[in-house]
C-alpha cells in the first residue's frame, strides 16, 4: 500500500514532468528545424528562449523596463489581452533577431564548421550580456492571468493550474507546428530543404530566403517556449544555456529528422528533470547536464540520416 | 638536404624574447602607464591559462567550453593542500597541477572520441557539473563564499627564501612559471606531437588512417592543457588569497574562448597571450568609460569570427606578409612561407 | 597465396546487400584494378578492404594475417595505405609537411614531446623523395591549399605513399582530372609501381587498362570477371556490357 501511496503522490509531479517535457520538445523542434535546413547548430537558441521571456515582460508590464507615462493606460488594462499580446508580439521580435543571427552566420557557411559553432556561442554570450545590461542580474516574475495561476486540490493532492495550461498550450503549439510542416506548401519546402539543399535550389526556391525564414520561425518557437516556461524557471539571464541543453539531448535521443522522436524524447527528458525537481529541487538543472553526459556518451550515433553533421 | 620546414626548431624566438622582455620588466613601467600591480599579476596568470587552453582550441581545433572549471579546481587543490596538508609552495603547486591534470584526464576519457558540437557540449556540461558541485559542496570548497585564507607561501629554496606577499614579488614568481610554461609549450607544439595535433585539427580522419592513435593524442593534449590550467589555478589562488567558484562559471569559460580566438590562437602561439592582454585592457580601460565593455568584447569576437577568425595575430601576419611582398616587388613571387610564429 | 585476399566478404546495409560473398586476391608487386559501374559495390568493397567498414561475413587477409574488422589505424601500421577519392589533404600544411607526417619514423616518434623534427634530415629527405616521385618536386614549401587540383591529387596519393606501405589502395584517383592531368597521373603511377603492390578502383577504363596487370570487374556486388586487360578485352560479357567501350 505504501507503494501505491508513493505512486499516487507522484501524480502531480508527473504532470509537471509532462508539461516540462512538452515545452522541451517545443524548444527542440525549433532547434531541429534550424539544424535540418542549416549547416550549423545554433547554440544561441537558448538565448532566444530567454529573450522571448524578457521581451514579453517588457510588453506586459512596466517592470520590464519601459514605463513611459503615455503607456500607463496599456499597463492598466486587464492582464489577459496583455498576456496574449506578449505571447504573440515577443516571438515576432525575437524572430527578427533570429534573422539577424542567420545573416551573421552566412559568412561561416562553407568554412570549417568550428567557426559557425564559435559564432553562435559568441552570439549566446553576447545576448546574455545584453540581457544583463538592460535588465540586470536579478530574477523577474512574469505576470500571468489569474485563471491559470495558482493551484487546486483534488483527491488530496496539490495540482498546479499553470502546469496544465503549459502542457495544453504546448500540445496546441506542437499540433500547429505539425500541421504547418505536413499540410502546408511552406512546410513541404522546409522538409525538402532539410533533406537536400541542392534540390531545393534547383526547384527555384530561394535558399537564402528559406534559411532566413526557418531561422525566424525556429527562434520564434524558442521564444514562445521561453514565455510559457517563465513562471516555471523564472526569468534570469542564465536561463538561456539551461534551455539549449535539453534541446540538444532531445535531438541526440530522438534523431535530427524525426518530429515525433523529438516529442517522445522531450517527454522523457521532461519527466526526468521534473521528477528530480520534485525530490531534489536543487539538482533539477544539474540533472539535465548529467543526462547530456550520459546520453552522448552511450548513444554514439543518435542521429538518423545526417550522421556527419554534428560529428564534423 | 637543407631544412625544409620553417625555422621553429629553435628554443628561443624573437617573439619569445620580446614577450619575456615586456613581461619581465612590467613592474618597472606598469604604474607609470596608470595601471596597478595586481592587474599585471592577474594578466600573467590568465596568459598561462590561455596558452594551455590554446593547445586545445587553436592547435587541435577542439572547442572546450567548460575550461574555467579546471582553473577553479587548480585553485581549490592549492588551497586545500595548504590548509589541510603541508603549507609548502612547491608541493602545493605540484599538487594543484597533479589534481587538475587528473580531473582533466578523467573528463578527457569521455570527450576524446569527439570533436565539434559534441565535444563542445560535453565539455560545457562537465564544466557546469563541476561548477555546480563546487558551489554546493560547502565543506570542501566553501561554496559560494569560496575557500578563504589561502596564503602566499614563501618561495623557499633552502638556502634562501623569498616572501611572495608583495604583489610584485608574487608577480616575479608567476613570471618564472610563465617562462617555464612558454619554453615547454613551445617545444611541445614544434615537436612531432605538435605536428600531429595540428594535423588532427585539419583532418582528423586522415590522421587516423595514417596509423596514429587519434583518441590518445586528443586525450593527452586535453590532459596537458588541464595541467597548465592547474598551474594557473594554483597561482591564482595565491594571488587572490582565496579560491572562488565564479571562475568555473560558463561566463568565464566562455571568456577564455573569446580571448584565445580574438588574439589569434588559431594561427599563432602568441595569440592566446595577445587576446588575454586585450581583454584586460578592454576591462580596465574601456571599463572606466562604460559598463558594457564585455558586450563590445563579445561583439568584437563575433565580428572576427565572421571576417577574420585568424584574429589579431592573423592580421599582424597579413601585415608582415604584405610588407615583405612589397619589398620584394620586382623579384619573382616567393611561394608562401607558412611559418607559425 | 596472394598478398591480400578478400574471402567471401559479405556486406549489407539494412536490407540492401552490397557485396555478395565476394572473393578477391591481389598478388604482390602487381598492379590490380577493380572496375565496375556506379552502384556495383566498388566503393563499399574498398572501404571493407581498408578497414572502414566491417563485413557481415567473410574474411580479409593480409600476408596470411586475418585483418577482418581491424581499425584503419591498426591496418595502417601493418603496411596498408589508401588514398581517398574526396581530397583529404592537410590544407594548412606545406606539401612537405603533408608527406612528412605519414613517414614511419615520424609516426613512431609521434608522442615524442621534445624531439626536433625540422632537423631530422633522414625523415625530411624521405618526404622530399616522395614528393619527387609523385611529381611535386620543387613544391615542398607550397601550401597544400595553394596547389592546383591535379597537384593536390598527386599530394593526396603522396600522403598514402609516404607511409611506405606494402600495399597501396587508390580510390578513383582520376576523379575530377582532365585528359592531360590523367595522363600525368598514369605516368606517376607507373613511376611508383616499383617494389610496391597497388590496387586501384577506377571508373576511367582506359586509365586502368593501360596500367593494370590484373583487373577485377565487379557488378551487382559480385566479381563477374577477372583477368589481364587483354583477356578482358576479349571477354564477351565485358564487350557486351556498357563497360566495353575501349580504345
Amino acid at each position: 500500500m505504501a507503494i501505491m501511496d508513493f505512486l499516487f503522490n507522484l501524480l502531480p509531479h508527473l504532470v509537471n514532468g509532462i508539461a516540462l517535457g512538452l515545452l522541451f520538445a517545443l524548444i527542440a523542434l525549433g532547434f531541429m528545424l534550424i539544424i535540418g535546413v542549416m549547416e550549423v547548430i545554433n547554440l544561441a537558441h537558448g538565448s532566444m528562449f530567454a529573450l522571448g521571456a524578457y521581451v514579453a515582460l517588457v510588453i506586459m508590464s512596466p517592470e520590464g523596463g519601459i514605463s513611459a507615462p503615455f503607456l500607463q493606460p496599456w499597463f492598466g488594462i486587464d492582464i489577459i489581452p496583455r498576456y496574449v499580446a506578449g505571447l504573440v508580439i515577443a516571438p515576432v521580435i525575437v524572430g527578427v533577431f533570429g534573422m539577424g543571427l542567420e545573416l551573421c552566420l552566412r559568412r561561416t557557411y562553407g568554412k570549417d564548421p568550428l567557426y559557425g559553432l564559435l559564432l553562435t556561442f559568441g552570439a549566446a554570450l553576447v545576448i546574455e550580456e545584453i540581457i544583463r545590461i538592460i535588465w540586470g542580474h536579478g530574477e523577474y516574475v512574469l505576470p500571468v492571468p489569474k485563471g491559470i495561476r495558482g493551484g487546486f486540490i483534488y483527491a488530496d493532492l496539490i495540482w498546479s493550474n499553470y502546469r496544465f495550461f503549459a502542457a495544453g498550450f504546448s500540445i496546441f503549439m506542437i499540433g500547429l507546428l505539425w500541421c504547418f510542416i505536413e499540410k502546408t506548401p511552406y512546410g513541404a519546402i522546409i522538409k525538402a530543404g532539410a533533406h537536400d539543399n541542392e534540390m531545393v535550389r534547383a526547384l527555384g526556391i530561394n535558399l537564402p530566403k528559406l534559411r532566413l525564414f526557418v531561422f525566424a520561425f525556429g527562434t520564434a518557437l524558442a521564444a514562445i517556449a521561453g514565455i510559457i516556461m517563465a513562471p516555471i524557471w523564472g526569468i534570469r539571464p542564465q536561463v538561456g544555456v539551461d534551455a539549449v541543453v535539453p534541446a540538444f539531448v532531445i535531438i541526440v535521443l530522438g534523431g535530427v529528422g524525426s518530429f515525433w522522436g523529438a516529442v517522445i524524447a522531450g517527454l522523457m527528458v521532461g519527466m526526468i528533470v521534473g521528477l528530480t525537481a520534485a525530490y531534489y529541487s536543487d539538482w533539477s538543472l544539474l540533472s539535465m547536464y548529467l543526462l547530456l553526459l550520459v546520453v552522448v556518451t552511450f548513444r554514439a550515433r543518435g542521429l538518423m540520416g545526417k550522421v556527419s553533421l554534428l560529428e564534423r | 638536404m637543407e631544412r625544409m620546414i620553417s625555422e621553429t626548431s629553435k628554443w628561443f624566438t624573437p617573439q619569445m624574447l620580446v614577450a619575456f622582455a615586456i613581461f619581465g620588466t612590467l613592474p618597472l613601467w606598469l604604474e607609470w602607464v596608470g595601471l596597478y600591480s595586481y592587474i599585471g599579476l592577474e594578466v600573467l596568470i590568465w596568459v598561462i591559462f590561455a596558452l594551455g587552453f590554446n593547445l586545445l582550441l587553436g592547435y587541435t581545433g577542439l572547442p572546450s567550453f567548460g575550461h574555467g572549471a579546471f582553473l577553479g579546481i587548480g585553485g581549490y587543490a592549492m588551497g586545500w593542500f595548504q590548509l589541510n596538508a603541508v603549507p609548502n609552495l612547491w608541493l602545493g603547486l605540484l599538487f594543484a597541477i597533479f589534481i587538475t591534470a587528473l580531473f582533466g584526464a578523467a573528463v578527457a576519457l569521455f570527450v576524446s572520441h569527439r570533436r565539434g558540437i559534441y565535444f563542445a557540449l560535453l565539455t560545457l556540461a562537465f564544466g557546469q557539473v563541476f561548477f555546480f558541485v563546487a558551489s554546493k559542496w560547502t565543506t570542501l570548497t566553501g561554496g559560494e563564499d569560496g575557500m578563504l585564507n589561502i596564503k602566499r607561501l614563501p618561495a623557499d629554496f633552502g638556502f634562501v627564501s623569498f616572501s611572495l606577499q608583495d604583489n610584485y614579488a608574487l608577480y616575479y614568481f608567476a613570471f618564472a612559471m610563465f617562462v617555464v610554461t612558454v619554453l615547454v609549450l613551445w617545444r611541445l607544439v614544434n615537436s612531432p606531437f605538435g605536428k600531429v595535433i595540428k594535423a588532427i585539427k585539419q583532418n582528423e580522419m586522415r590522421v587516423g588512417f595514417l596509423g596514429y592513435n587519434v583518441y590518445f593524442f586528443k586525450w593527452l593534449v586535453f590532459t596537458i592543457s588541464c595541467a597548465v590550467a592547474g598551474l594557473a589555478g594554483g597561482l591564482f589562488a595565491m594571488a587572490q588569497e582565496g579560491a572562488y567558484v565564479q571562475v568555473m562559471s560558463l561566463q568565464w569559460s566562455g571568456i577564455i574562448v573569446l580571448m584565445t580566438l580574438i588574439g589569434g590562437g588559431f594561427v599563432s602561439f602568441w595569440g592566446a597571450l595577445i587576446g588575454t592582454v586585450v581583454f584586460y585592457l578592454a576591462r580596465d580601460i574601456l571599463g572606466t568609460f562604460t559598463d558594457t565593455w564585455l558586450l563590445w568584447y563579445g561583439l568584437m569576437f563575433m565580428v572576427l569570427v565572421m571576417f577574420k577568425p585568424e584574429g589579431i595575430a592573423g592580421m599582424w601576419q597579413d601585415g608582415v606578409k604584405y610588407l615583405r611582398r612589397r619589398r620584394a616587388a620586382g623579384t619573382p613571387p616567393v611561394v608562401a612561407e607558412p611559418a607559425r610564429d | 597465396m596472394a598478398l591480400f585476399e578478400a574471402q567471401k566478404v559479405h556486406k549489407r546495409f539494412g536490407d540492401h546487400v552490397v557485396l555478395e560473398e565476394i572473393n578477391l586476391d591481389f598478388e604482390e608487386h602487381k598492379l590490380s584494378g577493380i572496375m565496375g559501374p556506379n552502384g556495383a559495390g566498388k566503393t563499399t568493397c574498398f572501404n571493407v578492404l581498408t578497414g572502414r567498414y566491417k563485413p557481415d561475413r567473410g574474411r580479409v587477409v593480409f600476408d596470411g594475417i586475418d585483418i577482418t574488422g581491424k581499425s584503419p589505424g591498426a591496418i595502417a601500421k601493418m603496411g596498408i595505405s589508401r588514398s581517398f577519392q574526396v581530397m583529404n589533404v592537410f590544407d594548412e600544411y606545406t606539401a612537405l609537411e603533408n608527406v612528412l607526417l605519414p613517414v614511419p619514423e615520424v609516426r613512431r616518434r609521434g608522442l615524442h614531446l621534445l624531439y626536433d623534427l625540422a632537423n631530422d634530415s633522414e625523415s625530411n629527405d624521405k618526404a622530399a623523395q616522395v614528393l619527387a616521385k609523385v611529381g611535386l618536386a620543387g613544391k615542398e614549401r607550397a601550401l597544400a591549399s595553394d596547389l592546383s587540383y591535379g597537384e593536390r591529387r598527386a599530394l593526396e596519393i603522396g600522403i598514402a605513399l609516404a607511409a611506405e606501405p606494402r600495399i597501396l589502395f587508390l580510390d578513383e584517383p582520376t576523379a575530377g582530372l582532365g585528359t592531360e592531368a590523367t595522363a600525368k597521373l598514369a605516368d606517376m603511377v607507373t613511376r611508383i609501381k616499383e617494389g610496391i603492390t597497388i590496387v586501384i578502383i577506377e571508373h576511367e577504363m582506359n586509365f586502368l587498362f593501360n596500367l593494370a596487370d590484373v583487373i577485377n570487374v565487379i557488378q551487382w556486388g559480385q566479381v563477374v570477371a577477372v583477368g589481364t586487360p587483354d583477356e578482358l578485352r576479349a571477354n564477351p560479357w565485358v564487350q557486351a556490357s556498357n563497360l566495353g567501350k575501349l580504345a
